[in-house]
């Protein structure tokens, strides 16, 4: 048989170890399934939807209400992206929690973290593009903020929002950035990512003489638990979509700073942001607080205490516990004040 | 002088010239994506004739979005965009307040609560020889 992609990815017998679900937890596959997902979804929407600002939200609202099945493809597409966000929270934190980062592994480490930071701002310039009542905050606040930069805050706001206030040239740049730009550059991490798990030999596992358990599986296994991965995660997003539709808002009136919205609330995973900008300057709890924690992560695997080789292949080792214990705290801060964030205000 | 050599000389020039290229493309790419498509914004708003805005009124301009104020010293004219992040404020029995960050402000546009430190901006308000009023934003 000629080796092709999807060998490289499925050598004939990989160590048992590596498949476990209580120890990989799937989230890395279930990702790469759900990115698929969502670009066929995508895809689909892309035949329908207009990127002008008097007609985007009515486009929406002619796939969610009379496209046949468009509603289905469009919550799919919602749910798979929200999910997206969290699984890769979870790829995230096993790395960590299981000390998986050490060379080789670390330049992976550094793929899959841009990996996430994309799949944030996709999920973002997405919601953007529903253009209507109900992200119309989002948008200028989100906007706003770059302009608290110093130096070139305010040339960033132009290369992103093409003019002195949203308009139409700020959602065609979302839009071409959601379906060309960021989804280009995704595809080819994703696919450098998958790679090198490979090179990398695999889920990590302490060297072979050191291994508890000498089983491997056979190709067929691996690809067995993908697949119920897959029907499991298919079945998630179908019920979900079906129990609770995506959000849909009344469109934009007059000029996105004029008319009034119908929900002031970031979307979920920026809610933390939200919570923290009532406490003060919002360059440093906008800007700076988010960059310093991407910074924490980018450096786990460089400033922290090692994974011993022969701790690899479980959760929580001691050698990193450091590394474990400040993810930790950083994950329950992001937490707390998204719920702080979530509550209504009195 | 350190020995260079050929090879190194010729390795250093290619990837001093690929890099540099690299950083011409990126600025260009920078330059390309600053154009201003909008046209100019638009600052100048005739609110129509005075006499509308009887003393004490209070008329709120929704596509500044402002809030014209009549009282006996005249007329004011409130912005209502939160000096914080740009969100539109509301009304209330006090003031004003801001539904992203809870910012909120007294009657006069002062801050009564964070994280805003600004106060709102007063318009600029002239009345034309033919009896109209126009708000300026710049
Ligand atoms: S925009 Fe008004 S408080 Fe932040």
């Amino acid at each position: 048989m000629r080796p092709s992609f999807f060998h490289h990815l499925h050598p004939p017998t990989i160590p048992t170890a590596q498949s476990r679900w209580r120890y990989t937890l799937g989230a890395g596959g279930t990702a790469i399934f759900l990115m698929l997902v969502l670009v066929i979804t995508g895809a689909l929407e892309m035949f329908y939807y207009i990127p002008t600002p008097a007609e985007a939200a009515l486009s929406i609202q002619t796939i969610t209400y009379l496209v046949p099945f468009g509603g289905l493809v469009r919550n799919i597409h919602f749910w798979s992206a929200q999910l997206l966000i969290v699984v890769s929270a979870v790829h995230l934190l096993r790395v960590v929690f299981t000390g998986a980062y050490i060379p080789p592994r670390r330049f992976n480490y550094l793929l899959g973290l841009a990996l996430f930071l994309i799949s944030i701002f996709l999920n973002f310039t997405g919601y953007i593009l529903r253009w209507d009542t109900g992200i119309q905050w989002a948008l200028v606040v989100g906007t706003n903020l770059i302009k608290t930069i110093p130096f070139f805050g305010n040339n960033l706001y132009t290369i992103l929002i093409g003019g002195s206030e949203p308009g139409s040239p700020t959602l065609i740049r979302f839009y071409t950035w959601h379906v060309f730009g960021l989804m280009i550059i995704s595809a080819i991490l994703i696919g450098w990512h998958a790679f090198r798990v490979r090179r990398d030999g695999g889920i990590a596992l302490p060297p072979p003489s050191l291994r508890a358990d000498p089983n491997r599986i056979s190709r067929f296994e691996l690809v067995r638990r993908e697949t119920l991965a897959m029907i499991l995660t298919s079945a998630a997003l179908i019920i979900l979509s079906i129990f609770s539709p995506a959000p849909i808002a009344a469109p934009i009136r007059l000029s996105v700073l004029q008319s009034v919205p119908e929900s002031a609330a970031a979307p979920w995973f920026f809610l933390w942001v939200q919570q923290m900008l009532k406490w003060g300057d919002p360059f440093l709890f906008g800007i700076l607080v988010p960059v310093i924690i991407l910074l924490i992560l980018v450096l786990i695997p460089y400033i922290f205490p090692k994974t011993l080789e022969s701790e690899l292949g479980r959760w929580f080792p001691k050698s990193n516990r450091l590394a474990q214990i400040t993810l930790a705290i950083i994950t329950l801060l992001i937490i707390f004040f998204t719920i702080l964030g979530s509550l209504p205000t009195s | 002088m350190t020995d260079l050599s050929r090879r190194d000389f010729l390795k250093l020039t290619r990837d001093g010239f690929l890099y540099l290229s690299g950083a011409l493309a990126f600025g260009g790419l920078l330059r390309f994506l600053s154009h201003e498509t909008n046209s100019a914004r638009k600052t100048e708003f005739d609110l129509g004739f005075v006499d509308k805005y009887p003393l004490g009124s209070r008329a709120s301009i929704s596509e500044i979005p402002a809030l014209l104020i009549h009282t006996d010293s005249g007329f004011t004219a409130l912005s209502l965009t939160c000096t914080h992040l740009g969100c539109t404020l509301k009304p209330n029995e006090t003031g004003f307040a801001c539904p992203c960050h809870n910012s909120s402000f007294d009657a006069e546009g002062k801050v009564t609560h964070g994280p805003a430190v600004k106060p709102l901006k007063a318009l600029r308000i002239e009345i034309t020889d033919e009896g109209n009023l126009k708000v300026f934003t710049a």
